[in-house]
This record gives structure tokens, sequence and C-alpha cells, in this order.
């Protein structure tokens, strides 16, 4: 009885492994830019994720950000509205473009 | 330049870890003989229910003895964010394989086509794994194995330093696993390399430290240039000779640090 015991133990011990200490998740505040568009942008991107994606990819062109947000709702699944894309688009472009249309 | 978070030297680290082997994992499991790929999938979900789980799927025959699903980091419990409790350590491979809060290990002898195998971290299939905006790489693979690199981490760019005073270039060099032989330091824009002195004491795979004492003898700009070389001979380009990938990924060019004597 005892092995089984020690055995379960040894089995089910790493199942029930937990955090000792309370976890404290570090919170980044990203400031975006305030603009048409926006909260198009907020509704859809920031339910997902921070800001910090589209501010840390750089100024890019107006199809790169096409491709992402498609990439978003293609592979990310994004329940996107087909009529929340170009605003979306248009926004990120115009805070976060570099001038080229590709 | 290439889309996505622009990481300059950050991203990397280097830190002790203890786990079980994953060989005497499946061992203990037992594999069928048509066994071919292995799935790793971790308890970090996407916020939204309907995206796809990053799961990592690796062929069998990459990984060896020194692959192990990880307990412990720095000789304590994983912290949260480094994947608590249990991660999966390629040592040599690129951290986007390393699967953390890993929770599922699936053994298969068909590949299942994978978002984050398929399509996400993906380096061009040709011999310089290069490709062009214009013109992006048809075939593709998974990023593996990492490319010898060093970066300095002492003067930063942009610092003052003293004319003629005594000043200690320090930094760390790493690569797949290799090893790396040779640490060379330029002070004169890469005419001429001098070795730095190297502290090799946790292995192969973990960061190389190196440094080199220098005195700068004229005012004003200098750049300061690191080159690493593993125990293959291969060695970082310079960064204007980097060939480009889509994802900016396995960047290895030579590091710069510009600062200026006073």
């Amino acid at each position: 009885m005892k092995k089984i015991l020690f055995i379960s133990l040894l089995a089910f011990g790493s199942l029930f492994a937990q955090v000792q200490e309370d976890i404290e998740v570090p919170y980044i505040s990203y400031e975006i830019k305030m603009g048409k568009g926006f909260d198009t942008v907020q509704a859809n991107c920031l339910m997902c994720h921070s800001f910090g994606y589209i501010i840390n990819q750089g100024p890019q062109s107006r199809e790169f950000w096409l491709k992402k947000t498609e990439k978003m709702i293609t592979h990310f699944k994004s329940p996107m509205m087909e009529e929340d894309i170009d605003t979306v688009v248009e926004y990120l472009f115009e805070h976060y473009g570099n001038g080229k249309e590709k | 330049m290439a889309g996505g978070i622009q990481w300059d030297s950050g991203a990397m680290g280097c830190a002790k870890w203890k786990g079980v082997r994953l060989s005497d994992l499946l061992n203990k499991a037992g594999l069928k003989k048509d066994a071919h790929w292995i799935g790793f999938n971790g308890k970090d979900k996407a916020a939204y229910y309907e995206t796809p789980n990053f799961v990592r799927e690796l062929e069998l025959e990459e990984l060896d003895d020194h692959v192990i699903v990880a307990y412990e980091m720095n000789g304590e419990d994983l912290p949260y964010l480094n994947g608590f409790p249990l991660r999966l350590v390629i040592p040599g491979y690129y951290s986007d394989s390393w699967v953390k809060m890993l929770s599922n290990i699936t053994v298969t002898n068909k590949y299942k086509s994978l978002f984050f195998m398929d399509v996400a971290y993906r380096v061009p299939d040709n011999a310089t794994e290069s490709e062009t905006p214009e013109n992006k790489a048809k075939k593709t693979k998974p990023i593996t194995n990492m490319n010898v690199k060093s970066i300095i981490g002492y003067p930063e760019n942009g610092m003052k330093l003293y004319h003629n005073a005594h000043l200690v270039i320090r930094g760390v060099a790493f690569d797949d696993g290799h090893g790396i032989r040779q640490v060379m330091i330029s002070t004169d824009e890469g005419k001429t390399w001098n070795e730095a002195l190297l502290k090799q004491e946790d292995g192969r795979y973990a960061f190389t430290e190196f440094r080199f004492t220098y005195k700068p003898t004229k005012y004003g700009k200098l750049n300061i240039m690191a080159k690493a070389i593993n125990r293959l001979g291969n060695e970082q380009p310079l960064s204007k000779d980097i060939l480009w990938n889509h994802g900016g990924y396995k960047y290895n060019g030579i590091d710069v640090v510009e600062v200026e004597v006073v």
C-alpha cells in the first residue's frame, strides 16, 4: 500500500505543481497615436494583442499593413468585419506608414 | 526594413536549465516503429478562442540527448514568463522552438499542417537562406540552428570615453553549440582585427564572454567592432553584407558600437 501511495504521489505530484508566490504579469502601456479610425483599431486589434505589436513593426508600406491585417484574419482568425479592413489599414498607414504604397 | 518586432539586440539570454531528457520520456512512453514527427504544445492560449495554438513540430531525428524538458532555470522553478512549470529546451536552436508551459507532446507518423510550422517562422530554403522583397523564396524551411554571433555589451552606443584611458571592451558570443573559437575586435573600421580574451566555463551552448583591453589614442568618433568565429570556421559577416530575408531571421551581422573619445 505504501508503495502504491508513493508511486501515485510521484505520478500526480507534478500535475498539481503550483506557483507558491503571487504572479505579477508585467503590464506595459504603449502610447498609440490618436486619429481617424482609432476606435476601429482599438476594437479589432486590442482584443487580442497590445499596441506594442503595431508600434514595434517599424514604419511600413500600405501593402505591408494590408497584408498584416489579412494575416490576422486568415491565420489568426480575427472576427474583424470586411468593412473595417480599409479603416484599419488607412489608420495604420497614416500613423505608422513609411509613405510608400508597396 | 524587414517587418515584425524590431528586436535589436533584445530577446537573447543564457541560463542554466535542468530537466528531464526528452529521449528518456519517449523511451518510457515507448515509440512505435513508424514514429516520425513530434509536436509540442503549451498552455499559452491566445486571447481569442479561434486563434490557432502555437504548436511546434519537429522530426524525431532532429532531437538528440541534449534536448530536455526543463523544470528548473538557474536552480529555481522556472519563472512564469519563462514558461513555468515545464519548458522545452533545444540547445543550439533559436528559441521560437523552445515551447513554454509545455502541456502536450504528440508523436505521429504523419505531418500535420500547422500555421506556425507551415507559414510563420520560416527562412528561405536555399544555400544562402536569402531572398529579396520583390522576389521572395518559394521554398522555405523552419528556423533551426543559431548562427555564430557576438554582441558588445560595453561600451554602449553613444558613450563618451576618455582619451588615453584604459578601456575594457566586453561582450558575449554564441553559436549553435559547435563552440566559439575566437572573438576578434577591430577599432579601425575592420582593417585590422585583434583577438579578445575568452571565458568559457559553462559548456559550448552557453555564452562565451570576451574582453579586450584598449586605449583610445585618437579624439573623436570611434567605431568598435566585434566578430565571432566558431569551431567550424564560420564567422560573422559585416552588417552591410547580410543577405535579406522577410523576417530578418538569423541576423548575425558584426556588432558595431560608436563612441566618442573626449
